[in-house]
């Protein structure tokens, strides 16, 4: 569990983060979303004590980070960037086993780690162990960053825009793999970004700041339906609000079971979002899709009356 | 390169023709029946009816046809040739002494002439080009020079050519040692000494501002005072020093020798030391520094796995510039009497005799370019990330 209580950081005259109150429960995603230069970056590093607050206080599960000697600190959470930092002159093992050699770990268990790690974010052993960083692609690189941060099992991670230089494809599939590690292993994170479908897609707390304050903070589905201002309504898209709703939900959720009718030819499956389905029916203009589950056999269908949210087919 | 296409290869082309150019219409040789007398030139083709110079003009113009189709077998055939070139070109200059020398003439020399410095530029040249072609590694590349190395050395020795430049080493062969060594002692303490001081200001410039403004003002200023000005600016403190401090005077500083020569070299070698290990250690990537904080890395690890490592190319490249410009400076602290190489082409410059002044200022250029090529080697190896 992090805290944040009052929690005010001054560069000079100006001041970044403004009285700033905050808590991320254990095992939740919490996603500080703004504009560039909203303070939610020296958030971010102020957990970690990269940057000292001026005033307030930062707890971690119950006690101020002050208390902890900042290297023990940091070496406790887990840290990723968006250059990803990995460093140039250590292989991808050497690189992820940075923090469990940091804490004196025996040479076995950091090996048999690093290797399960690797295995984890999907990355070879075999292919990648011995290769230097500047011999990777942004995402593996990437998600040597997040191996890394994961080496020791810290119970906090924090991420600064980790995705924030990947092209689309890259992005969206390390999003998912970071939903999928999520799952598994319940880590309290804290995640930056300007991205709003990445925020909407990976927080269960979002958190809108604005020049160093919240302006509103809460699940993602209750922010796009009721944003506290105009500032959090264009930032959540406008008038596309609808569909960053409908990518929020899940065609599972709303089909219903295979009727007697025929089965529509244009097929769906069930773990898409409500904003692909919409999008295909657009495309193929049609009213009707057919659910399939991962085997491609159809488990039930969807219309368009079912998808705005009506209660008959 | 592909060696499917086989374009010719130009840069051989062209230094081939210029090798032959030369060997045909520039000067080879001069005899001279003394020291001091110039002598007369020769051409290749006037020596011993033209047979031997033929010798060296055919496989120049065997490894021109080769350029003309460069594929890699083509190259490499004309490695060999340059090489054998190289080998061959002592025994030429033998060849020629027996020619032109008079058994009288015991005083007699041999001088080099333009058509044969030519000839090793361009030889030298292809060399270096073929070895960049053919991808060979530094390693081989220095080994390809021993047998050519071997053969002068032979030529010089056995087949006892009155090469002047040689007659000129042989009389004062001892002298020769003890200005090498001198100089390379100069050359090491300055660099050495500037490297850690340099280190030690470079990481007080790192924690305060001040320091940095302030040393690289002076430095840089230092940077601008000629060496013979510098030298002479410190004759007098040092010659004050000499005479007073007892201590001192035992270990030799005075006025004139190593101490003011070691005091100006090192004066000299600090500003590109110091700016060097600088700015390799704040070039650092940002986010890397940023990175290692973040994951737990104290100060003291962030600067000896992190910092240093990764400025360690740079902080060479800070000791090739220092090494090189020392070796050149070295050359003038002769003048105050330090010694070294510089002794021997101030005493030719006064005696008007050029192959002393080539004695003292070859192996100069060669020191240069040994240390050059070392620490190139050596920088190149530790590169970050591994081998490139």
């Amino acid at each position: 569990m992090i805290e944040l209580f009052g929690v005010t950081k001054r560069f000079g005259a100006e001041t970044a983060v403004d009285a700033l109150s905050l808590r991320v429960e254990k095992g939740q995603v919490c996603v500080l979303v703004g504009t560039s230069g909203c303070g939610k970056s020296t958030t971010l590093r102020m957990i970690n004590r990269l940057i000292e607050h001026d005033a307030g206080e930062i707890h971690l599960e119950g006690a101020p980070v002050r208390s902890f000697d900042e290297v023990t600190l940091r070496r406790r959470i887990g840290y990723v960037i968006q250059s990803t930092g990995l460093f140039p002159h250590w292989t991808v093992a050497r690189n992820i086993g940075l923090v469990p050699r940091l804490l004196k770990w025996p040479r076995g268990r950091i090996h048999e780690r690093v290797e399960e790690l690797m295995a984890l974010l999907g990355l070879p052993v075999q292919e990648f162990a011995d290769k230097y960083p500047r011999q990777l692609s942004g995402g593996q690189a990437q998600r040597v960053g997040v191996a890394r941060a994961l080496a020791a099992d810290p119970d906090i991670l924090l991420m600064d825009e980790p995705f924030g230089a990947l092209d689309p494809l890259t992005r969206q599939a390390l999003q998912k793999q970071l939903q999928e590690l999520q799952a598994r292993l319940h880590k309290t994170v804290v995640f930056v970004t300007h991205d709003m479908d990445e925020a909407l897609a990976l927080a269960d707390r979002l958190v809108v700041m604005r020049k160093g304050r919240i302006v509103q903070q809460g699940r993602p589905i209750d922010l796009l339906h009721e944003p506290a201002d105009e500032f959090v309504e264009s930032l959540l898209g406008g008038m596309d609000r609808g569909l960053k709703e409908a990518a929020l939900t899940r065609v599972s959720e709303r089909m219903l079971p295979l009727g007697p009718r025929l089965l529509a030819s244009e097929r769906i499956p069930y773990d898409a979002s409500l904003s692909q389905a919409l999008s295909l029916m657009l495309w193929h203009r049609v009213e009707r899709l057919t659910v399939v589950d991962g085997e491609d056999i159809p488990v039930g269908e969807l219309s368009l009356r079912r998808l705005l949210g009506g209660k008959s087919s | 390169m592909e060696s499917g296409r086989c374009e010719p290869n130009r840069v051989l082309l062209v230094l081939m023709l210029a090798g032959l150019f030369a060997w045909l219409s520039l000067d080879a040789v001069s005899l001279a029946p003394n020291r001091i007398v110039s002598g007369t030139p020769y051409r290749a083709f006037q020596i011993l009816g033209g047979w031997p110079a033929l010798a060296l003009a055919l496989p120049m113009l065997i490894v021109a046809g080769l350029a003309w189709r460069s594929s890699r077998q083509a190259l490499r055939a004309a490695l060999w040739g340059v090489l054998a070139l190289l080998t061959l070109l002592p025994w030429w200059l033998v060849a020629a002494s027996v020619d032109l020398v008079e058994p009288g003439m015991a005083q007699a020399r041999v001088g080099i002439g333009a058509s044969i410095w030519l000839l090793l530029f361009v030889w030298l040249l292809a060399l270096i080009e073929l070895r960049t072609r053919l991808e060979l590694s530094r390693p081989l590349g220095w080994l390809l020079l021993l047998p050519v190395l071997t053969s002068w050395w032979l030529a010089l020795t056995w087949g006892q050519a009155p090469l002047s430049l040689y007659r000129e080493y042989q009389a004062r062969s001892d002298q020769f040692l003890t200005a090498v060594s001198t100089h390379l002692a100069l050359v090491g303490a300055a660099v050495g000494t500037s490297l850690v001081l340099g280190a030690l200001l470079a990481l007080a410039m790192r924690r305060h501002p001040g320091v940095r403004r302030a040393s690289f003002g002076l430095l840089s200023f230092l940077q601008t005072v000629p060496s013979l000005a510098l030298f002479g600016l410190l004759l007098a403190p040092l010659a004050w020093l000499g005479a007073r401090v007892d201590m001192l005077a035992a270990i030799g500083v005075s006025g004139i020798g190593w101490a003011p020569a070691f005091l100006a070299l090192l004066g000299y070698s600090l500003l590109p030391m110091v700016r060097n290990i600088y700015v390799a250690l704040e070039e650092v990537d940002p986010a890397v520094i940023e990175s290692a904080r973040g994951m737990g890395m104290s100060r003291r690890q962030v600067l000896l796995q992190v910092r240093l490592p990764l400025a360690l190319p740079i902080v060479l490249e800070g000791i090739r510039i220092t090494t090189v410009q020392a070796i050149g400076l070295t050359a003038v602290a002769a003048l105050i009497g330090a010694g070294g190489l510089g002794t021997f082409v101030f005493q030719g410059l006064g005696q008007a005799a050029m192959d002393m002044v080539l004695l003292g200022a070859l192996p100069i250029l060669g020191l240069a370019l040994i240390a050059d090529a070392t620490i190139s080697a050596l920088s190149e190896r530790l590169r970050p990330g591994g081998a490139p």
